[in-house]
């Protein structure tokens, strides 16, 4: 039986097989591919895909959304899933398996980790996996390093222009209409949904004919207790809000590690809205209506799985 | 019906005296006088060359002299040329405009105006859409002094046209074009072997080719629409895979001391960057080209990607890295 040899065996077995290219009168680049041919195929492949990414041979789309990094995460965010949040999803086959559909999901939690997790619930409970574009708070995008992960994962910048041209795509969409609303609530009003302001992802939804699918999702409300913010430091970074939080920003960059709540995520009926036509768009009432519609729907679905859950942590 | 009678500003630039050549040798014109401070040194052959100033009130009397039914207007300067002022290169934009358009006033024959403007109007803003449509140019505050110019030009032709129905006013709105034998912002950037970019950040950008480029302008002088129409080459290209692509290595830098150390850089073959191409750097900008397929009737050859590719390629840069681990 072969045993796999440890990363500083393969560094040696590399190094060793540069050498003797380099001996036989070999150019570095020649050289450096008889050290790697030297290596065990899974090191080999690892190696040769982060030389062709440095090379800058890699797919993104027009979007920025590159599925080979989403990959690379993904190891993350099953742990995330499985360990650290405890993750039980429900539902996630009603979400439409192909064409253009339209996610609303509650939004909490300061940092955008609901749409982490309810894209890899997708990934995992789904019968035909699709990863779903979230529509991101811009002030994301402001961030240094923040802006690309979010953009490699499926991120877009939150307007309902970007929304509509993804559907148009007949991608899959997620929005949290509470929008910052709902990430900067404080922690006395978890489980109790905010304003969904005046209805534009129903609008987007019915210019687009795509159906509107709820989620309700528990547990995200626990995982930064927000219990108060600084309004000057907000100022001074440019963001909506400025949280403090038990741990944040008092430990600093540890601070903003996540509690271990256990989650819940649940995926309602979806709410066909193609038969109203593209003029519906027009009509305030049933724009509010449907808006309506879906926050009743999430915020019953919410209440619910608290009761599921049982306690936050444990 | 009789050939088209064209004027051509610009006529010295690389674009202007090729759109100036293939226009004459087009059967459906007639007549093309191209007009430039400096008028291009190689033969152009069919072409009536004109030597003026456009920012000159003697526009006045060259314009209707000319007898044209149309007027293409490629004299928008993007960044200043060797020894021209940013003062110089405002007066050639929004000046030189208003002095075209004037004379085009007192020229009863005109039909048409086709203006080789700048999507640059459009900013680069980190809550940008993904893709700018024509009717968002105001969504954004205007920020740099390039981006008020082009939106003075924009209103002086939209003005025009409000007050002459009866001529066809095409707004271009170009992205910064990319290939091997145009000289521009993009080019020059990826000629030096390390590039500064911003720390953190990784914008879409987006570019048109040159070919592309021509055949736009082209396309738009043969079949005009009314107001503004985007010309980019399709999709969208990450700045780092762009400059892997191209070989070629980046120094990230912190946002409060870009310009500074950009400016450092200038030994090593670092173009001076403009404003507008810093914020290009930082947040990037991509435009939407549904106007320019369906009514102008032009479909881009190359996406982005595809654009980049083709000038790497041809310039003998692309890297393949990917060849290198069996």
């Amino acid at each position: 039986m072969t045993r796999q040899p440890d990363p500083i065996e393969m560094a040696s077995l590399f190094l060793r097989g540069v050498r003797s290219g380099l001996d036989a009168g070999l150019e570095l680049p020649e050289a450096a591919a008889r050290g790697a041919a030297s290596l065990p195929r899974g090191a080999r492949d690892r190696l040769r895909s982060a030389a062709r990414r440095f090379g800058g041979d890699y797919g993104e789309d027009e979007w920025g959304f590159d599925a080979e990094f989403a990959d690379n995460v993904e190891p993350l965010a099953a742990f995330l899933y499985e360990r650290w949040w405890r993750v039980h999803a429900e539902g996630a086959e009603k979400v439409p398996a192909h064409g253009r559909a339209l996610l609303a999901a509650n939004h909490a939690g300061i940092l955008p980790w609901d749409a982490v997790m309810i894209s890899t619930a997708i990934m995992r409970e789904h019968p035909l996996p699709r990863q779903p574009r979230f529509l991101v708070l811009d002030w994301a995008f402001r961030l240094p390093y923040v802006s690309v992960v979010m953009r490699k994962v499926g991120g877009v910048v939150a307007s309902p222009h970007n929304a509509r041209r993804l559907l148009e795509q007949d991608e899959l969409v997620a929005v949290f209409p509470e929008g910052v609303k709902g990430t900067g609530k404080p922690y006395s009003e978890r489980y109790r949904l905010q304003r969904f302001g005046r209805g534009g992802f129903v609008e987007i939804a019915l210019a687009t004919g795509a159906p509107i699918v709820p989620v309700a999702v528990v547990g995200s409300e626990e995982i930064y207790p927000k219990l108060g913010e600084s309004p000057a430091l907000a100022r001074a970074l440019g963001a909506p809000f400025f949280p403090l939080t038990p741990t944040f920003p008092w430990l600093g960059a540890l601070g903003a590690l996540p509690l271990p709540s256990r989650w819940r995520i649940e995926f309602c009926d979806p709410i066909a809205t193609a038969h109203y036509g593209p003029e519906a768009v027009r009509d305030r009432g049933l724009v509010l209506e449907l808006s309506e519609r879906v926050r009743d729907t999430v915020q019953r679905k919410v209440l619910e799985n608290v009761v599921k859950r049982g306690p936050a942590f444990l | 019906m009789a050939g088209r009678r064209v004027l051509i500003t610009g006529v010295g630039s690389h674009m202007g005296a090729t759109v100036a050549g293939r226009l004459a040798a087009h059967p459906h014109f007639d007549h093309v006088a191209g007009l430039d401070t400096r008028l291009p040194s190689e033969r152009l052959d069919g072409v009536e060359l004109i030597q003026a100033d456009i920012r000159d009130p003697a526009m006045d009397t060259i314009v209707p002299g000319a007898q044209v039914d149309t007027v293409v207007h490629n004299q928008i300067v993007r960044r200043p040329g060797p020894g021209m002022s940013s003062r110089a290169m405002h007066d050639i934009n929004v000046i030189g405009s208003l002095q075209l358009l004037t004379a085009c006033e007192r020229s009863p024959t005109i039909e048409t105006i086709v203006i080789r403007g700048s999507a640059g109007i459009y900013g680069a803003e980190p809550n940008a859409p993904q893709f700018f449509g024509e009717e968002m140019a105001q969504l954004f505050p205007l920020r740099t002094r390039f981006q008020r110019d082009v939106s003075e030009i924009e209103n002086l032709f939209a003005n025009f046209a409000a007050r002459h129905p009866d001529v066809t006013c095409t707004m271009l709105r170009y992205q910064p074009g990319i290939g091997p034998s145009v000289d521009t912002q993009v080019t020059r950037y990826l000629a030096a072997r390390l590039v500064p970019t911003y720390l953190g950040f990784d914008p879409r950008v987006q570019f048109v080719h040159e070919d592309d480029a021509l055949d736009a302008l082209m396309a738009a002088v043969e079949r005009p629409v009314r107001g503004a129409v985007n010309v980019a080459g399709p999709g969208s290209i990450g700045l780092t895979r762009l400059i892997r692509a191209a070989g070629r290595a980046s120094l990230p830098v912190a946002a409060p001391v870009f310009g500074a150390v950009a400016d450092a850089m200038r030994r090593l073959g670092v173009p001076s960057l403009s404003e507008d191409f810093k914020r290009l750097l930082r947040w990037g900008r991509a435009v939407d080209t549904a106007r320019l397929v369906d009514e102008v009737g032009f479909t881009p050859r190359y996406s982005t990607p595809s654009a980049v590719e083709d000038y790497l390629r041809r310039r003998g840069g692309l890297r393949l890295l990917g060849g290198l681990v069996p």
